[in-house]
């Protein structure tokens, strides 16, 4: 099955080439150019990753990253960065993104990290799962 | 060096860095657009039909589409360009560094600080409109400081900027008495409160021979120079 990924950057010529070449690697891409489009699509859409810039007007990367972690706690967020400082990056991971990536990024080691956030994602989904069910038989006696 | 221009020098450094960061920013943004249409044309190259065969024929029928070639390079090309201008922005910006003290146009020099934070700007969401000076408003000042003292003004009326977040810059009317207005439609009073208090603010006003007024309505101030040229 193909990873359904939301890519959100402010650049849209990037979208434009990026969803194209994610497409190519068989990924089901929806862009948005600003966190608050972001927010507004998680809320309808499923995704497995999201790949965010993280210099971003209105809305910054690391307001971005609380507001989808507060939301979605389960989805998985790869940063995408012109340059990434070690202090943004060890806050960014402490909120919850799933890895930092620079600009101009690899399309292959990118790919690699949109499938194990993918996996990640299911993992917890599959806990989340887990735990509701374990809730109902307690609750019901068995 | 005294204090006030160890404390200037220190601002100012940090001003250079703000700039030339989100500057080099947007040039990361640029390479990364290129890089990934030459990683276009790589994958398209790459598609079924258009790997060589050895067959002319068959090779000249499956070759990439020339309007996606042109779409790509024509995209390549814009972006060299917007690296070219932010890279030519930046050079004169490290440039006025150099210059020293010398006879300063106000239009131009808010019009270069406007154009060099454009980003900046844009990143706060407040909209800023520039209306030139009807005559040429000259002051004999260090460029580079002036510009800092520009910018901390752009910065501080964004800031305070409410209602529709609309910045609008102009000047005053008598050539001989430079002053840059920043009008806003409604303020955030704490932010109009706290306009220019700080140590560090006041060390820039007076290394430049500034001083600042608040208009009487207190949604606006001006950036007023004892005389000019």
């Amino acid at each position: 099955m193909s990873e359904k990924v939301l890519l959100v950057d402010d650049e849209k010529e990037f979208l434009e080439i990026m969803s194209e070449r994610m497409a190519a690697r068989g990924m089901e891409v929806t862009t948005a150019e600003s966190a608050g489009q972001a927010l507004s699509l998680i809320g309808k859409q499923s995704f497995d990753a999201i790949i965010m810039d993280f210099q971003m007007p209105e809305m910054d990367g690391m307001e971005a990253l609380k507001a989808i972690k507060d939301k979605k706690p389960e989805l998985q967020i790869i940063l995408l960065t012109g340059y990434a400082t070690v202090e943004k990056t060890v806050e960014a991971m402490k909120i919850g993104a799933m890895d930092f990536l620079e600009k101009p990024a690899d399309i292959e080691a990118l790919t690699k990290k949109i499938k194990k956030a993918k996996a990640e994602k299911m993992l917890i989904v599959e806990k989340q799962t887990e735990e509701k069910i374990r809730d109902i038989l307690q609750r019901h006696g068995g | 060096m005294g204090t006030l221009e160890i404390e200037t020098a220190e601002q100012g450094m940090k001003f250079f860095g703000r700039m030339s960061a989100s500057a080099t920013h947007e040039i990361k943004n640029t390479l990364a657009i290129i890089n990934e249409s030459a990683g276009l044309l790589e994958d398209l190259s790459q598609m079924p039909g258009n790997r060589k065969s050895g067959n002319q024929t068959a090779d000249r029928e499956n070759s990439l589409p020339a309007h996606r070639v042109l779409d790509i390079s024509q995209r390549v090309t814009r972006q060299v360009k917007r690296a070219d201008l932010v890279l030519r922005k930046l050079n004169k910006f490290s440039h006025s560094i150099d210059h020293g003290t010398k006879i300063t146009d106000l239009g131009e020099t808010v019009g270069f600080v406007l154009d060099l934070g454009s980003r900046l700007i844009e990143m706060q969401g407040t909209r800023v409109e520039l209306v030139p000076p009807v005559l040429p408003i000259r002051v004999e000042t260090h460029v580079f400081y002036l510009e800092n003292m520009i910018w901390k003004a752009v910065e501080a009326a964004c800031d305070a900027a409410d209602g529709n977040k609309q910045v609008t810059i102009s000047f005053g009317n008598d050539p001989h008495l430079p002053l840059i207005l920043f009008s806003m439609q409604a303020v955030k009073k704490p932010s109009m409160d706290a306009l220019f208090t700080s140590k560090q603010d006041k060390y820039l006003m007076e290394y430049l021979n500034i001083s600042i007024k608040k208009n009487k309505e207190n949604n606006g101030f001006g950036l007023v120079w004892p005389k000019s040229i």
